[in-house]
């Protein structure tokens, strides 16, 4: 039975093919987009690398993912883009298109939200959490999908507990709850059009938003390193979902928590 | 007033979990570098500072700029106009709040995406050093006994508790409760 830092480390080095393949990955400078893009490059697949702001250190970040990616053997192409601006989530599928001229799998993991109580956001705020969160999302499935069409694409968005359990000062969580529903229509209405939806909602992750939550969220700090999620982990099931092995599931959201959920105290 | 973390400690300390956020030496870092303008900083990578710093000193530091708090407590709008631009009242407030002589040109305003460029290495340390200065003068204990412990966290050398300050976003509304009755800048 290897260790816990032996599975973390083993993870991510399976057996999936996806050569010949081409992922793009929302908000993957960093975090848990980043170990995507990478799964998916270890596994074959080109990737398209997305990130927000330019200038900055995402892009400094995105960069050294794409060489690192590229160290593969794989093809990495950076493209910045504000999900929540419709022309240039435009802009981003033409740079996919022009580059690659096929898209196969698209992982809506991009996010960004203010962390207060849902009830304090200012309209301001309000819009700008439905606009990157859900409606920028609808737009990147839009506009990828003569892409995804023409290749019999997999979508997958990424979620977190939050869209099933109360966190403070989370109003994300209610947008990961409209995607999750957002993803079970999805995997109906386009199944005409050979594009499956599917979801992977994410434990307690000890990236940027769990250093924000900790401090709202009394016993946090106290999780266990058991009931941590790595990013590797929910990488490996967004794999799962692109692979043909998960052909038999539509419109399902994996929790991929090490049981957190199921319980009542930890 | 805590005596026992001087300014150049903490300014050591923010330029350290800066240069470990941004993956550069810290001797690279001044302490007049904006985060943003200069040192390519994001609004996550400000989270990570955030959380470097909070575990060095013990402290909890703001996590809501001074202008979203003025938002919450007068009203929106007050602070940041719909079109992103800061407030007469809001430009008034950053005066009183940064050094004038680093503030850029506000006679045409400032659009709120521009205010995070004003962070510095030295306005974040003196953010660390106004939450330090909140160290009560006892411990819960009764005893007057604060000393340096492990690290650069103040701890009591009666009971060996640790200190306990205000949290930053109670400080920016300290601050701004007591600038409203001083100047009543917004009107009820």
């Amino acid at each position: 039975m290897p260790s816990y830092a032996a599975t973390v480390a083993l993870s991510s080095d399976n057996d999936m093919n996806f050569n010949n393949t081409v992922t793009l990955v929302t908000g993957s400078s960093r975090g848990i987009g980043a170990a995507i893009a990478r799964a998916f490059a270890r596994a074959g697949a080109e990737v398209v690398i997305n990130h927000r702001a330019t200038g900055g250190t995402s892009e400094a970040r995105a960069r050294e993912l794409a060489t690192e990616i590229e160290a593969l053997g794989r093809q990495a192409l950076v493209v910045p883009a504000d999900i929540a601006d419709r022309e240039a989530v435009r802009t981003l599928m033409a740079a996919v298109r022009e580059r690659f001229g096929r898209l196969d799998h698209l992982v809506l993991n991009a996010a960004r939200a203010p962390f207060k109580p849902m009830e304090r956001l200012l309209d301001r705020e309000l819009r700008d959490l439905v606009e990157t969160n859900f409606v920028g999302q609808v737009r990147c499935l839009r506009e990828a999908l003569p892409l995804l069409e023409a290749s019999g694409g997999r979508v997958v968005f990424i979620s977190s507990l939050g869209s099933r359990f109360y966190a403070p000062e989370y109003p994300l969580g209610a947008m990961k709850a409209a995607m999750e529903a957002a993803v079970r229509h999805w995997a109906e209405s386009l199944r005409p059009r050979g594009v499956n939806a599917n979801a992977v909602c994410g434990g307690i992750v000890r990236t940027d938003a769990f250093k924000v939550l900790r401090q709202v969220w009394d016993g946090l700090d106290r999780l266990p390193d058991e009931l941590c999620v790595a990013p590797e982990e929910i990488a490996d099931a967004v794999l799962f979902l692109c692979a043909p092995e998960s052909r038999g599931v539509r419109g399902q959201t994996l929790v991929v928590d090490r049981g957190l959920g199921n319980r009542l105290r930890f | 007033m805590q005596q026992l973390i001087s300014q150049a400690d903490v300014v050591e300390a923010v330029k350290q979990a800066a240069a470990e956020t941004l993956r550069i030496d810290a001797a690279t870092i001044r302490p007049e570098h904006s985060f943003v303008q200069d040192l390519g900083l994001e609004s996550l990578d400000f989270l990570d500072i955030d959380y470097r710093l909070e575990q060095t000193f013990g402290v909890k530091m703001a996590r809501h700029f001074f202008l979203e708090h003025a938002e919450d407590l007068f009203g929106e709008g007050s602070a940041i106009d719909a079109d992103g631009r800061l407030t007469p009242q809001a430009l008034e407030l950053l005066k009183s709040r940064y050094n004038p002589d680093r503030l850029p040109d506000l006679s045409a305003g400032l659009d709120v995406d521009q205010v995070s460029g004003l962070i510095t290495v030295n306005s974040m340390s003196e953010a660390v050093l106004g939450i330090l200065n909140t160290l009560p003068e006892q411990c819960a204990c009764g005893a007057s006994a604060w000393k340096n412990g492990e690290g650069r966290r103040i701890v009591c050398g009666a009971c060996g508790a640790p200190g306990v300050y205000t949290n930053g976003d109670e400080l920016i509304r300290q601050w701004l409760t007591e600038v409203q009755a001083e100047r009543n800048l917004f009107s009820a």
